[in-house]
């Protein structure tokens, strides 16, 4: 392959997204003119110049040699990520109780060394704690159990 | 003059209320918790503690907030002496000397002097403020919004410099951050954008759940693939009191290292990792007779120690004055600020001197808290060193997952929480430094408003930035920032530095 840095190779890429929406994006929006910004303006140049260093990452990492990138570990990233999707999904309908005791559960496996004994222990303690602070202790309105 | 006196009066008499001393305290003991414990720094808990803080008095928040910030720096150095583990990036510099010392039996004076320099460097940071920060709030309530654009300008470049890593990528990073900070209702035409028609976008994309889902949760997946658990061998303390000599020998240090980090806290972009490593260099460099650094020699403790605390302080000045945050974990308590009502910046010393001379009374009881803390209590923090990484990040997520819903009750928050783990995660797999997106982040609004202002009173006309003496030289500052790090020379040097 060209690409001598994929570091900066695949950042360079990640900018050029981000820009490219914006841009898209706030070409919907009016500019207005100079003196009466419209809300298009601010965004509109800093996707220009967003997408100009993306470029410019991009470019060079063909030129200059740069490091690889390190593996993506997908367990510990997608333990991690579900748990808290899995948090979304719970807190309303089942409340505070259920949806912390199975979030921290399943977060525990994103370690490398999972053990039942102490995941469940865990979590169970943890809910306990978050429930005599968060509920008893600072009063904010979480749902404690689930709404019938 | 007398002023000054009135107003820390003041200031200790709101700092001295049971409940702000209780929360003093709760930072503090915080602050040094995660110093302590390897793999949770300043700016996660203070994210984490976000949703918390907002049911508190303001002032109350920040007394909390601040304590976690410069207790942790305390904290820190403890496991960088004991178990040459840096429990903060600005302790890094500490366990050079700090350990080599705990090697030969003297982990004790390391940490002795340790918290006496920080205790000294925290008194007089705290005075700094206290007379500095008036004029600069002066001087700052005459700045218009041209003035305000390029200072805020300059305050990103500095960032930029700071990052670790490629210049290029870290102005990226706080475009990018920008950018996110204008997601939502726009003020000016109520026209929504980057919304995408998500109704959980509609106010902008919520800051607590950015900063924890990057410095909290995409944190934890780094750490798990990077942490290797291991037995740490701590070093036994022994007796705590540096000797006669040893005081004597680090009198000069302490005030070199207090002295260097006040300034470099107050620029933007500064803060306690910069004050830490420029002391040290300093200390090498004029200490006499520049006897063995980097063997167990206590300046080499003392003078980052007293820096890092110094530094650690003095970066509330433009944060409390100005509204320009120095470092990530001050970007969290502008958002906090932001979150009651109060914008940071020149008007909070005239509308709230409360709120300003409460913290800055805090500071000072809580440096005293923290003597307390570390010396004779530092058994009970070695034994917290000892806590698996496996038991601790479990809460964490636990915590953030709870914060994001709290702040509006909105699953939509656990989302953004969710979509920002996998942004980071990305973000620190590929070297781009998340602490420039943070100030972005906080200063996109202000930063377009002020534009939008200054165009509006020049009719358009961008000469309005190169008017007044005060925006070009914050635009020369920016200018010459830039040029400096470009510069082949000076770009070695900073590899180097940072590599250390």
């Amino acid at each position: 392959m060209f690409i001598r840095a994929p570091k900066d190779f695949w950042s360079g890429v990640m900018f050029l997204c981000f820009a490219a929406v914006t841009l898209v994006t706030a070409s919907g929006y009016s500019m207005g003119r100079g003196g009466r910004m419209g809300p298009g303006y601010f965004p509109t140049l800093l996707g220009a110049v967003l997408g100009l260093l993306g470029l410019i990452l991009v470019l060079r990492s063909f030129a200059i040699r740069g490091e690889a990138v390190e593996k993506i570990q997908w367990r510990p990233l997608a333990a991690l990520v579900g748990c808290v999707l899995l948090f979304a999904a719970m807190i309303q309908p089942l409340g505070l109780v259920i949806a912390l005791s199975a979030t921290t559960f399943l977060a525990s496996f994103a370690g490398p060394d999972w053990r039942l004994r102490e995941a469940a222990l865990l979590s169970a303690g943890l809910t306990i704690a978050a429930v005599l602070i968060f509920v008893l202790g600072l009063r904010l309105p979480l749902p404690l159990w689930p709404s019938l | 003059m007398a002023d000054v006196f009135s107003n820390i009066g003041l200031g200790l008499s709101v700092a001295a209320s049971l409940q702000n001393l209780v929360y003093c305290m709760l930072g503090v003991v915080l602050g040094t918790l995660v110093g302590v414990l390897p793999g949770v720094g300043p700016v996660t808990t203070v994210a984490m503690l976000l949703p918390i803080s907002f049911t508190l008095e303001p002032t109350s928040a920040l007394i909390l907030m601040a304590g976690i910030y410069y207790g942790a720096q305390y904290g820190g150095s403890t496991t960088a002496i004991l178990i040459n583990i840096p429990g903060e990036a600005s302790s890094v510099i500490t366990s050079l000397d700090g350990h080599q010392m705990a090697r030969q039996g003297r982990a004790g004076p390391a940490l002795g002097i340790a918290a006496l320099g920080s205790f000294f460097a925290g008194c007089v940071a705290t005075f700094i403020i206290a007379f500095g920060a008036p004029p600069l709030a002066k001087l700052a309530l005459q700045f218009g919004p041209a003035e305000y654009f390029s200072l805020m300008l300059c305050g990103l470049v500095a960032a930029v410099v700071l990052a670790r890593g490629s210049i290029i990528k870290a102005i990226a990073m706080v475009v990018l951050g920008l950018l996110f900070g204008l997601a939502g209702s726009d003020v000016n035409s109520g026209i929504r954008r980057f919304t995408f028609d998500m109704q959980g976008l509609a106010d902008g994309i919520e800051f607590v759940a950015l900063s924890m889902a990057i410095y909290g949760i995409a944190e934890v997946a780094i750490n798990l693939e990077r942490r290797q658990e291991e037995a740490k061998k701590v070093s036994a303390v022994g007796k705590l009191m540096p000797s006669g000599a040893e005081l004597r020998a680090c009198t000069p240090s302490i005030l070199r290292g207090t002295f260097l980090g006040s300034i470099l806290g107050v620029l933007p972009g500064g803060g306690a990792l910069l004050a830490a490593f420029a002391a040290y260099t300093l200390e090498k460099k004029v200490a006499k007779p520049p006897r063995k650094f980097g063997e167990g020699d206590i300046r080499g403790v003392a003078a980052p120690e007293s820096a890092n605390n110094a530094g650690a302080q003095t970066s509330f000045i433009p944060m409390l004055t100005l509204g320009i945050p120095s470092n990530p974990t001050m970007a969290l308590m502008i958002g906090a600020l932001m979150v009651h009502g109060i914008t940071p910046g020149p008007r909070v010393m005239t509308d709230r001197p409360e709120l300003f001379w409460g913290v800055v009374a805090s500071m000072w009881i809580g440096n005293l808290m923290l003597v307390i803390l570390n010396l004779p209590m530092v058994g009970i923090w070695v034994k917290l060193l000892r806590m698996p990484y496996r038991l601790m990040f479990p809460m964490i997520v636990g915590f953030c997952c709870i914060g994001a819903y709290t702040i509006n009750a909105n699953v939509a928050d656990i989302a953004v929480l969710a979509f920002f783990t996998c942004f980071g995660y990305l973000c620190l797999k590929l070297d781009c430094e998340p602490a420039p997106l943070i100030l972005g982040f906080v200063l996109g609004p202000m930063m377009e408003e002020n534009l939008r202002r200054a165009l509006l009173i020049s009719r358009g006309d961008p000469m309005v930035f190169v008017e007044t003496p005060i925006s070009i030289g914050f635009l020369l500052a920016a200018a010459g920032l830039l040029l400096v790090v470009a510069a082949p020379a000076i770009r070695r040097k900073r590899e180097e530095a940072m590599a250390e």
